[in-house]
């Protein structure tokens, strides 16, 4: 078994935890709820739920296909299709990268531009955030980790925010509980699972990681923090507005922090938004480091110039999409891609890679 | 016959060497008669640098008046403890300007000796004055390296405390001293370190911030990544964690190494005081940094964009106080912050301390007056003065220049995009420090790598009972400091 990774740029079992938290938890958040309540109504807190533990199935997966091949899911595909096609499988991986770093930015953008700054500019905030990333990534995978340590840990205060909704909030907005179909809960728990995507990248840093072993409890963990996160932000939401009164706020999340009132700060939103760039950066930032790890992985290009390439890619096709009408078919999109990939590929690829190991030791 | 030539060659060297050391007037060349053999003998020094109390006291009575004959006969004759007698010439010149006097037989020309008569010129041990506390030891180091490893010697009386040295520079010849622990520090640190100086390549180096800026992990970078102290308490204490500490011969600051940032925040001063109390100074210093380099940016930000952050009943106050004021929030902020640095730039450059209070004075006059010309706001002007005040907290003088110069970067941010240019602005600072290294080991630790067991002693310090392990950063082969007192027995209650 070749080395993939050199001993020094390993990082810590546990911080795993942050890696797959942060990046399951971005831009969604601001305004997941609206989409959601569409199809289920107020019960669509029990999908959250549900779509929440059902990744647990997938990660389980997706440690047992990178135990059996022992490296990332390019040796995966390789040990199942031979290496050129393997190799060749996980070109695709790149533009999906490429489109997630898009959609995050993006996304962010829209938000400064619809609450803070209606005349900024895309391009050269676009600029200034990918000069951040190159930057990020040049510091090797350790700083990137640390990125996302830091982008947990320190807007972690903006959660105490949310208690300011409290008194405004009515449990009796989720009564009646079970008043929608199953298959409308379903359908909710599929636009969920759009926003609770992200946690495929431990496909690709998994070679990355010291003792991996040890990692399995921190990625579930990981994956049920967000969970616990996403159900109790969706309780509050229900709770605090009416039904009606939601399917008019495309940032549910932006217009809760509203009613925050401090004797020195009024319209927390400011604080908020201006903070969710620590947020989002870490998400943008694994984004582009796995795109041009695979490129590094399937081409011999250097990761160095991968990256500028892959970051000159995004700050060209970023200004293709101006209106919100593109801007939501690009997370639209994704989000289908995204989809597929995590519930259509995933077990595919597992299921694919238990067959191989059988009737290669035969 | 080569080894003819080979004495002649040496002879001229000799000869052009003190032909060339005639050119100054403080080579002294004497020539003596031993008056029991009438024996003629040389002594050559440079006399800038060496005491001559010491050569007509020890040396001289009797070279002139006991017998001797041969060179060898030196070492039983004079009453010194460092005579060296060589037969290599190209020694010569090191050993005089180290301030040795060369002795030569006439009768034999081919041996000489050296004797070691050199002038210390050293500056009694004063208090601390950069790194001042008011209570624990009050000795801090002098020029003289061999004083300083001393106050350290005296403090670690134990084999284990190994001193290398090394010289470095191609003029200067600085004597450098390594110092550590040995069986406690890593060997690799050592290593690296001994490495980075050798590689050095420098003329002169006149002090321990030459080599600060010649070793350390990145030179583009504002932050030190070598903590430097004047106290020898200070580095008894850090090589005792298992560091290392660099001694500049001319320095009266020791260089520490691998450190991390949040040492640059903690005073040695905190040690002497109990747990909670030093702990809620650190916090009190970390929360001043912040405050320093946050709060003008924010005032640019809000008040140039986003003023709805602000509640109605403060608004007031803010739009009375700016009323008046024709420049726009960031000129008004520029003007301030560059009055303070001009203050501070002054009163540093100005001969005494009294220099930095006439700064700060003159600072409330022009700023009272700039108020009442209606140039600047008062709001303004509190907000600067404060972020000034707060920025003295530091205790480590060469962070608290760092941290003047990051409140630029986030003034011209928070001008360019508002709030979020303070936050971007903050994470590039964040990155910046993410991927800082001192001698290798991550800058930012112990919170990012998160090592719980080592916050012991960074943003707060935990009593000494809790202090029994070594930082895990530093890697020591022995990561015991002590064994920790017994647990009580559960048993206890109260009265028994």
């Amino acid at each position: 078994m070749e080395q993939l990774v050199p001993e020094k740029a390993k990082i810590s079992p546990f911080l795993v935890f942050f890696l797959v938290h942060t990046m399951q938890f971005g831009v969604g958040v601001l305004g997941y709820q609206r989409i959601i309540a569409m199809t289920a109504g107020y019960d669509a807190w029990i999908s959250v739920l549900f779509a929440g533990l059902s990744i647990h199935i997938i990660v389980w997966m997706m440690y047992k296909i990178l135990e059996t091949t022992e490296g990332d899911i390019i040796t995966a595909q390789s040990f199942v299709f031979g290496n050129k096609i393997g190799k060749l499988l996980s070109v695709p991986f790149v533009i999906y990268f490429l489109l997630i770093a898009d959609t995050i930015l993006r996304t962010y953008i829209e938000v400064i531009q619809v609450w803070m700054f209606q005349d900024m500019s895309t391009f050269w905030y676009s600029l200034a955030f990918c000069v951040l990333a190159i930057y990020i990534i040049f510091g090797g995978f350790r700083t990137v980790t640390g990125v996302a340590f830091f982008g947990v840990v320190l807007p972690a205060y903006l959660l105490f925010s949310f208690f300011f909704t409290i008194p405004y909030a009515d449990i009796k907005n989720l009564q009646p509980i079970f008043d929608h179909s199953i298959k409308d809960l379903v359908m909710a728990s599929y636009h969920m699972s759009l926003t609770y995507l992200g946690y495929e990248i431990l496909l690709f840093f998994y070679p990355y990681i010291k003792d991996p072993q040890k990692s399995k409890k921190w990625a579930h963990l990981g994956v049920l923090f967000t969970t616990f996160l996403y159900t109790s932000l969706t309780l509050l939401t229900f709770a605090y507005f009416s039904e009606g009164q939601l399917q008019k706020s495309i940032w549910a999340t932006l217009t809760m922090w509203k009613i925050v009132e401090m004797p020195f700060v009024e319209r927390f939103e400011y604080i908020g938004i201006a903070n969710w760039n620590i947020v989002i950066l870490p998400n943008f930032c694994i984004a582009l480091w796995c795109a041009s790890r695979i490129l590094k992985r399937v081409t011999k290009i250097k990761q160095k110039h991968g990256v500028i390439l892959t970051s000159l890619i995004v700050l060209i096709t970023i200004n293709l999409f101006k209106s919100r009408v593109q801007i939501n078919t690009l997370i639209d999109y994704t989000g289908k891609i995204a989809f597929y990939i995590n519930y259509g590929y995933i077990p595919l690829l597992f299921f694919l890679v238990l067959i191989v190991k059988k009737v290669k030791k035969k | 016959m080569g080894w003819f030539s080979k004495k002649h060659e040496q002879q001229v060297d000799r000869e052009s060497l003190e032909q060339y050391l005639e050119r100054s007037k403080d080579y002294k060349k004497v020539s003596y008669t031993n008056q029991p053999t009438n024996n003629q003998f040389t002594l050559s020094f440079i006399s800038t640098l060496i005491d001559e109390s010491i050569l007509q006291n020890n040396a001289l009575p009797y070279l002139l008046e006991k017998p001797f004959e041969k060179i060898e006969d030196l070492k039983k004759l004079v009453a010194m403890t460092d005579v060296q007698i060589s037969d290599d010439p190209s020694v010569i010149e090191q050993k005089l300007f180290n301030g040795y006097a060369l002795l030569t037989l006439e009768s034999d020309q081919k041996h000489f000796a050296f004797l070691a008569v050199q002038k210390e010129i050293v500056r009694s041990v004063t208090t601390p004055e950069v790194e001042f506390s008011v209570i624990g030891p009050k000795e801090a180091f002098v020029e003289s390296i061999d004083q300083n490893v001393n106050l350290i010697r005296k403090r670690l009386p134990v084999k284990e405390l190994i001193s290398e040295e090394l010289t470095i520079g191609s003029l200067s010849k600085t004597k450098i001293s390594i110092l550590y622990l040995d069986g406690i520090v890593d060997p690799e640190n050592v290593k690296t370190v001994i490495e980075r100086l050798k590689n050095i390549e420098f003329d002169a180096i006149t002090d321990s911030s030459y080599i600060v800026q010649l070793i350390c992990d990145n030179k583009n970078s504002p932050f030190p990544q070598l903590l430097d102290s004047e106290r020898p308490d200070r580095v008894t204490a850090i090589l005792a964690e298992g560091k290392i500490a660099i001694f500049v011969d001319g320095s009266p600051h020791a260089l520490i190494t691998p450190t991390t940032l949040v040492e640059f925040f903690g005073s040695f001063e905190d040690y002497f005081l109990n747990w909670m109390l030093s702990s809620f100074f650190r916090l009190i210093r970390l929360f001043a940094v912040a405050f320093s380099i946050l709060i003008t940016p924010v005032y640019v930000a809000t008040l140039s964009y986003h003023y709805e952050l602000i509640p109605k009943d403060l608004m007031n106050t803010l739009v009375t106080s700016r009323r008046e004021i024709p420049l726009p929030p960031i000129l008004e902020a520029l003007f301030l912050e560059l009055t303070i640095e001009l203050l501070r730039e002054a009163g540093a450059r100005l001969p005494t301390k009294v220099g930095q209070t006439i700064g700060i004075v003159g600072g409330i006059v022009i700023g009272t007056a700039s108020v009442e010309a209606g140039l600047t706001s008062n709001v303004l002007l509190i907000i600067v003065a404060l972020a000034a005040l707060a920025s003295f907290t530091t205790p480590v003088y060469k962070m608290g220049n760092a941290i003047r110069l990051l409140r630029f970067p986030f003034l011209f941010f928070a001008e360019l995009w508002g709030l979020l240019g303070i936050v971007f602005c903050f994470c590039l600072l964040m990155t910046h420090l993410l991927r800082l290294t001192s001698l290798n080991r991550p800058f930012l630790e112990p919170i990012y790598p998160p090592r719980v067991t080592d916050l012991k002693d960074s943003l707060i310090r935990l009593p000494f009972s809790k202090q029994s392990m070594r930082p895990q950063t530093l890697r020591t082969q022995n990561p015991v400091r002590f064994s920790p007192p017994g647990k009580k027995s559960k048993k206890s209650d109260i009265d028994e």
